[in-house]
């Protein structure tokens, strides 16, 4: 809220300083300065106005800092400001008036009035100052009016760029929970059933469960360690559909080696499965395929199944890849999830080849 | 206690099965792997209870519920979703998380023991195979509210185009059911066509008055005011003279 002290001072001492030249110049224009028994007088009195002007803004500043003004709503900082101001300028022009009279700095046309009228030399005072404290305030409260703009635009950016990087660490760690108390669920009755198939459940589980919480550390990882996570989920959903669910692979040789976002494409195939095959009473075909052309990549996952209305334009998992991709590759990467025939939605992914 | 598992999945099926073989009260009946077989083997087999899985192909567990005429106890078994069962306003039941522990299948078998014997004889509720008594349970699901609703708590049925409004405690949530398939199955001894639009039930009667055109006028205890057609209230002088 309050400017660096030295800041503050640099400017006072700057601005009155200024005020002073302008005096003397104003002076010095009008031919004034040429008579040595009138210079004297006139950088007195110039010399006065600043340093009371000076002083005058300083309590003007102890008292806004003191009545936290900076901190009210802007429409109410501008009354208090204007009320202020003119308080400070009354003031000014009584302490002006009195100091000048016993110091004797009193101009000619001062001296005049003042045996006219006290009433009349501090409305001309007041007036006077007021229109120099206005322009104080105004610099004063643009000043912090746009300091602290400035300083809530750098804030939203870097709560922006936090918001970004939390949502990207749940978009990569997430995995459904559904999915391990489901696979937990089957591995248990498989411990009886089939003791070796228990344990390379547990394995598969294990892989997942670790590649999950590993991915955190890497930006994109070989498609080849992205479909080793995939081949161990599908294995632990086949142990629960069983003959529900076909797996089909068509993966291009050259392709295993190309960079893509980890968990991305096995959020697609829980996605087939959770929207496609679960829906499915007699159960359905998950392809995989990845292939190479023109520089991109294209990974397309299909599923027997019907797409719902809300998936097309994005459920929180279709929004978020999204967002992913846009945050990585800019607009060189592009998602599209369709109902590609019948009774077969798919979901397809093209990213730019890395070299 | 007459029970069938409901899960799409067999091995959830299995785990299930060899759990409950240390509990001698249940006798397993059948199993089904989806909603479609549930609703026909609940039918037929007249389970006193089952266990039922949330998350199946074609339909879910809930929506199940509603197609059944009349519900046996239920257990839901889920992995995580919890967020479902929150829908539940009126009863209090039971759940189980799976892998199921061995000690929450306990409590909640025991509980369903002791429930059973506080208030009747699940034999009881249905000696016959078409009507429905009092004591019978239904399952009714409104938007994302679901509620298991006793018939005797049930004051009124309202005709709403092809639904019914059920009135009860302070909700009054809609079934895709009509009246007249609503007449055919609930016991005449409780419920009452009062004309065209409303079946009342006899022992939520509070007050009688006559009417227009030689009908009546009844209030329920909710406060609710249904006329007695003059057809009908011949039969009602019958039925509430003795």
């Amino acid at each position: 809220m309050i400017i660096g002290k030295r800041h503050y001072w640099l400017l006072q001492l700057v601005g009155w300083g200024c005020f002073f030249l302008w005096h003397i110049f104003g002076a010095w224009s009008f031919d004034k300065m040429s008579i040595p028994s009138e210079r004297l007088l006139i950088i007195q009195r110039a010399a006065g106005f600043s340093i009371l002007g000076l002083l005058m803004t300083h309590c003007l500043r102890i008292v806004l800092l003191k009545l936290k003004v900076l901190a009210k709503k802007a429409s109410t900082q501008i009354w208090i400001f204007l009320a202020l101001t003119l308080l400070t300028s009354c003031v000014a022009g009584v302490v002006e008036m009195i100091v000048y009279q016993s110091l004797g700095l009193l101009s000619k046309v001062e001296i005049l009035i003042t045996n006219k009228s006290l009433i009349l030399i501090f409305l001309n005072n007041s007036l006077a100052w007021f229109s120099y404290f206005i322009i104080w305030s105004a610099v004063y409260f643009i000043y912090h009016y746009v300091s602290a703009a400035q300083r809530e635009q750098i804030d939203n950016l870097k709560l922006k760029s936090h918001i970004k990087e939390l949502e990207l660490k749940t978009i990569k760690t997430h995995i459904n929970p559904h999915f391990i108390f489901n696979a937990l669920n089957g591995i248990r009755a498989m411990v009886d059933e089939n003791p070796q198939r228990a344990r390379t459940a547990i394995t598969e589980l294990s892989n997942i469960l670790r590649s999950s919480i590993n991915i955190d550390k890497s930006e994109t990882v070989p498609l080849t360690e992205e479909l080793n996570i995939i081949k161990d989920y599908l294995a632990l959903e086949q142990m629960r559909f069983e003959d529900r669910l076909m797996v089909q692979y068509v993966i291009e040789d050259e392709t295993t080696s190309q960079a893509v976002p980890p968990m991305m494409l096995q959020m697609l195939v829980e996605n087939a499965i959770k929207h496609g095959i679960s829906h499915q009473k007699n159960g359905g075909l998950v392809k995989l395929g990845a292939t190479l052309a023109n520089n991109t990549l294209e990974l397309k996952v299909e599923n027997t199944g019907r797409l719902k209305e809300q998936q097309q334009g994005g459920g929180f998992g279709i929004r978020s890849i999204r967002e992913r991709l846009k945050l990585m590759y800019g607009n060189n990467a592009m998602f599209n999830i369709k109902q590609s025939s019948d009774n077969t939605v798919t979901a397809t992914l093209k990213l730019p080849v890395t070299l | 206690m007459r029970t069938i598992i409901i899960d799409d999945e067999r091995l959830a099926r299995s785990e299930l099965n060899k759990m409950l073989r240390s509990f001698p009260e249940i006798d397993i009946v059948d199993e089904a792997s989806n909603a479609d077989e549930a609703i026909e083997k609940i039918a037929s087999h007249q389970p006193d209870l089952i266990f039922l899985d949330i998350q199946m192909p074609g339909k879910t567990g809930f929506e199940m519920l509603t197609e059944l005429e009349w519900v046996p106890r239920v257990i839901f078994t889920t992995a995580f979703d919890e967020y479902a069962l929150k829908a539940f306003e009126v009863n209090a039941l039971d759940y189980l998380l799976k892998p199921i522990d061995q000690k929450r299948l306990e409590a909640a078998i025991k509980k369903i023991a002791t429930a059973d014997a506080r208030e009747q004889k699940p034999e009881e509720t249905y000696t016959n195979n078409e009507i429905l008594t009092e004591n019978s349970q239904v399952f009714v699901k409104d938007g994302d509210r679901c509620w298991f609703i006793k018939l005797s708590d049930v004051r009124l049925f309202e005709s709403v185009g092809n639904y019914a409004k059920v009135f009860f405690g302070l909700h009054k949530p809609l079934i895709l059911k009509s009246l007249n398939a609503l007449e055919e199955r609930l016991d005449p001894k409780t419920f009452f066509r009062a004309n065209r639009k409303h079946i009342i039930n006899l022992h939520m009667v509070e007050k009688i008055e006559p009417y227009f055109n030689n009908g009546l006028l009844v209030e329920l205890r909710g406060g609710e005011k249904i006329e007695i057609s003059r057809r009908q209230t011949v039969k009602f002088k019958e039925k509430m003279s003795f």
